[in-house]
């Protein structure tokens, strides 16, 4: 009964029941907001831990009846529900504006399961306010940051569990 | 006159951050200041090269613990006779000993602090948005929530007695206590007593406790059945060190654990159906296996691969069964840091030996425990992985140091302690009751096990502190466990930790240096498993190189086997062993939060000037010519404008026929007398200089990023042949912002293009401003919309092939 009443309190989450962090998940995200002059595009790049990724999509319970079994790295459903899932829990506006980035796609490089998206730029000055809840409600020891823009010169924020966005202009 | 002294002491007053050196006039950053300021004085206990110094010292701890488990109350009761040596220089006048399970307390230290929006927040959330989505408490959070609200956690300590039964006054701080001794333990000696404790085991999925029971309430058996995961079961004394005295450092959850190393006699009193698995060796085998069992261990020993101890079919019978009273299970180990065990009716069970042939155990027991859950996945891989591991790391430290070296599957999802390790990776049941699991899922245990394992050298044998300092061991156990990975099977996409994987974070400029407390960090995982591995990954393969390397590394590991090293004795250790000046390495990756970017930002061309006019002149018209015409001057010709000379051809003179690159006998004299006025040392050098007419180039580099770091050159030639050229990073050491470099090709061999660190050896942030001439560098989105993923590895293609569906509701 309570795992149905929290089943409806956390819409997607449920328990993680296949271990703990300890010595290996890694519990954070790093996230990469940046303007590409050349697309006029505000690009997004989610970078997610696989060992991460693949235990939370154990407890995802997507709702997706076609995905039962945690494969994060090849499974074209899965990592595409992970991924709209992770791009679920990127809130993002631009100028005042609540935006739903475009889903690019997804990846796995390096140990990371990466997620992108874009959005286009608006003409002059953006800024950008965000909060990144991706995994918060699964851990309650999940960290996020966030880089607001691209190459040497980054804002950076780190997002826990219930934090309040924040705000930042966009380089370009 | 007061006023006065006080108006003076303002103005001389100094800043706290301003002591020491300082540059008190210009810009100048040396990156390459020597850490000896930084550092710790050198002493008899640790010497100047980063060794145990001629007095080294630590003290030591035997434990001999009978402990019972309550299966049904799911409770440990104990009693420890604990003998205390103390081989400082100082006389203790008490005790302190470590109740890491206090932390469980709803008042400890861990609890109270628990930050609102900090990483351990359990409060409900507040989201971006109006309504977008509801106000919600994560299932997680509930959970423990409830966990801890329903039980009463950390430890009854009942009894803290001499061994005559005299009562020790003691004293309990959080997840400490101290106990006064009836006298001040001298130098030398040794002092033993009585600690008699009990504690309800925390439900490790709930909790999230590095250890603790897991319930499998589908089993057989009426009421289903446990795993139990022991560790941090018993108090433990504090270290005292030579740099810190005791180590009271509460306990966080964070920061591991600092310990004494210890000979072990521990006996477990289990349901009688339990298999126990537990640092060090079975003392009764007689009385705990089945002849059968005893005759398989055996076998094992010389085995080729894991031969059951415990069989699938024994252990779904016990699974299903029901105990007949108790046994008790006696273990002993020596020379170790901690003892953890495990404990279920559950556990099947694989062991093979491991050869080494010197070594102190010449034959290890890599085994396996684990219930029918971990499947197929558990019986192929995890004892094969213990078993790589020990090849691997032995190769890179010293022979593995004790008897058996155990990977156990329960509720943790991955934690080391000496001779045991806990791994979480399983199988998925389907509803056709077969089970299955994806690449990913296989990689997971790989890794984890070779992880896991990996740290019973570091920190377990290289006793690092894990309380203060995660990165020790993490860091170094993260590198060397990609090196294990990638000696398993080249192909998998092993968690890497290479510079070009911490790029992102080590941009980011909301981050602490990897020189900081383990409970103060932000994303340890990356502050101290990936930046560390990244280091060392850049040090063996591009800084040091990997002979000197690997030399260096095995020194520090052999120094500091079953001893206690510091950071500086790390640092000098490697700096001394590889004959390497690293100061600027571990100032700028350990000490800063600095990262790499370094541009090219110009490159210019020099030609040698032979001074002969009869060559440099017409060079010089050549060089004219191939200049672009002024712009009105075509215009001009466009309009058919008249040109004066043209319409007078009549009238000219010398210059008509002569241009500013005429050649003149002052000319000639002038370079008569310039080669007559040479040493003959510079005529020599001057004249071999035009002969072979050599290309010069000038590459101007600028550090963006903070980070000094050798500058790694892709050179490619107008011929179509490459190069690579590695300066060393001391090119920075005078000016660590902008630098340049003379290159100097032989005639004929001219440079068209250039890229700053072509292999990505050294995470640089920004590649566009690597290359020269600058070309555009996709962005990651568009690159990958440029190449789509296809990656299959994780797919659970073998439930998929077989038509198998998942079933959800079981483990």
């Amino acid at each position: 009964m309570i795992r149905r009443l929290l089943v409806l309190l956390a819409l997607v989450l449920a328990p993680f029941g296949a271990g703990t962090a300890d010595a290996h998940q890694q519990k954070f995200t790093i996230s990469t907001v940046s303007f590409n002059g050349r697309t006029g595009m505000i690009e997004i790049a989610h970078q997610v831990p696989v060992h991460d990724a693949e235990h939370a999509l154990v407890v995802q319970r997507t709702g997706n009846p076609n995905i039962h079994t945690p494969d994060i790295i090849g499974s074209e459903d899965s990592r595409e529900a992970f991924a709209r899932y992770v791009t679920r829990r990127f809130l993002l506006m631009v100028n005042g504006e609540i935006i739903t980035p475009d889903y690019v796609g997804s990846e796995i490089t390096g140990g990371s399961l990466w997620v992108y998206q874009e959005t286009p730029a608006p003409e002059g000055e953006a800024l950008i306010r965000l909060n990144s809840q991706i995994l918060t409600d699964v851990w309650a020891r999940q960290e996020n940051r966030v880089n607001i823009g691209g190459g040497t010169a980054v804002t950076t924020f780190i997002f826990r569990a219930g934090d309040v966005p924040q705000a930042a202009p966009l380089p370009r | 006159m007061r006023f006065v002294l006080f108006v003076a002491a303002l103005l001389f007053a100094i800043p706290a951050h301003a002591q020491g050196i300082q540059q008190t006039k210009g810009n100048y950053e040396d990156k390459f200041r020597q850490l000896d300021e930084v550092l710790p004085d050198a002493n008899t206990y640790r010497n100047a090269s980063g060794a145990p110094g001629h007095e080294y010292w630590q003290q030591k701890v035997d434990y001999t613990i009978k402990a019972e488990l309550d299966e049904s109350k799911r409770r440990i009761t104990a009693r420890a006779t604990v003998r205390y040596t103390n081989n400082s220089p100082d006389s203790l006048p008490w005790l302190w000993m470590q109740l890491d399970q206090n932390i469980f307390r709803t008042d400890s230290m861990a609890e109270l602090t628990d930050a609102f929006g900090g990483p351990g927040r359990r409060g409900p959330k507040v989201t971006l948005g109006s309504g977008a989505e509801p106000t919600k408490l994560s299932m997680d959070e509930l959970r423990r929530q409830q966990a801890m609200a329903d039980n009463q956690y950390g430890y009854d300590i009942s009894a803290v007695t001499s061994l005559a039964g005299a009562k020790l006054p003691h004293t309990i701080v959080g997840t400490l206590m101290r106990i006064d001794l009836p006298a001040p333990l001298a130098s030398g000696e040794t002092t033993e007593f009585v600690i008699e404790w009990a504690f309800n085991i925390v439900e490790e999925d709930a909790v999230n406790a590095r250890s603790g029971y897991e319930h499998f309430p589908d089993d057989p058996r009426k009421g289903g059945n446990d795993i139990f995961l022991l560790a941090q079961w018993f108090p433990r004394m504090v270290v005292y060190s030579d740099y810190e005295g005791w180590h009271n450092k509460e306990f966080l959850g964070r920061g591991e654990f600092t310990l004494e190393f210890g000979d072990y006699k521990v006996d477990l009193t289990v349901p009688s159906d339990h298999i126990v698995a537990a640092t060090g060796t079975i003392q009764n085998p007689d009385a705990v296996l089945t002849a059968a069992q005893r005759q398989r261990l055996e076998t094992a020993k010389n085995a080729k691969e894991p031969v059951f101890i415990v069989t699938p079919q024994e252990a779904a019978a016990a699974e299903a069964g029901n105990p007949k009273g108790t046994k008790t299970w006696q273990f002993a180990a020596t020379n170790v840091r901690d003892f953890a065990w495990a404990s279920s009716r559950k556990f099947m069970w694989d062991a093979q030996g491991v050869k080494q042939p010197g070594a102190e155990n010449e034959t290890v027991l890599a085994m396996s425990f684990w219930p029918k859950e971990g499947g197929d996945l558990w019986k192929k891989y995890s004892t094969a992985a213990v078993v790589h591991t020990l090849k691997v790391y032995s190769r890179f430290s010293f022979d593995y140091p004790y008897p058996t070296a155990q990977s156990v599957n329960g509720p943790v999802g991955g934690m080391e302690y000496p001779m045991i390790t806990f791994n979480g990776p399983r199988t998925t049941l389907n509803k056709d009751g077969t089970r299955t699991y994806s690449l990913a899922e296989k990689m997971f245990l790989v890794g984890v096990v070779i992880h896991e394992i990996g740290h019973i050298y570091f920190p377990m044998t290289v006793n690092s502190d894990e309380r203060q300092w995660t990165w020790m061991d993490e860091g170094l156990n993260s590198f060397l466990d990609s090196v294990a990975g990638y000696e398993w099977d080249p192909n998998m996409p092993w968690t890497r930790s290479l510079p070009r994987d911490m790029v992102s974070y080590m941009v980011s400029n909301n981050q602490q240096p990897i020189m900081t407390q383990s409970d103060s960090v932000t994303d340890l995982g990356a502050n101290a498993y990936g930046k560390p591995s990244a280091a060392y990954h850049l040090l063996r393969d591009t800084v040091i190189g990997r002979e000197r390397f690997d030399f260096a590394l095995k020194e520090y590991a052999r120094r500091w086997k079953f001893k206690r090293p510091t950071p500086a004795d790390f640092f000098r250790t490697i700096e001394e062993a590889s004959g390497t000046d690293l100061d600027w390495f571990w100032r700028g990756w350990f000490y800063t939060t600095d990262h790499v970017d370094i541009s090219l930002d110009s490159i210019y061309r020099l030609k040698m000037d032979s001074k002969n006019p009869d060559i440099d002149l017409p060079r010089r018209r050549e060089e004219r010519a191939e200049e672009p015409e002024v712009v009105g001057i075509g215009l001009n010709r466009d309009q058919k404008l008249p040109i004066w000379v043209l319409e007078n051809p009549g009238v000219t003179d010398f210059y008509d026929k002569n241009d500013e690159f005429t050649v003149t006998p002052k000319d000639r004299k002038g370079y008569t007398d310039f080669l007559e006025g040479l040493q003959p040392w510079e005529r020599a050098a001057f004249d071999r200089a035009v002969k072979e007419d050599a290309n010069y180039y000038v590459l101007n580099f600028s550090n963006k990023g903070g980070l000094v770091m050798p500058v790694i050159l892709g050179l490619t030639f107008k011929d179509g042949s490459t190069e690579k050229l590695n300066i060393p990073a001391e090119i920075w050491r005078r000016n660590s912002r902008e630098v340049a470099k003379l290159l100097v090709y032989p005639k004929g061999k001219e440079l068209v293009q250039v890229v700053v660190d072509p292999d990505w050896e050294t995470g640089d942030a920004d590649l566009e401003n690597n290359h020269y001439p600058r070309r555009i560098i996709p962005s990651r989105v568009e690159a990958f919309k440029d190449e789509a993923s296809k990656s299959r590895v994780s797919r659970d293609l073998m439930g998929e092939a077989a038509g198998a569906e998942p079933d959800k509701k079981k483990k």
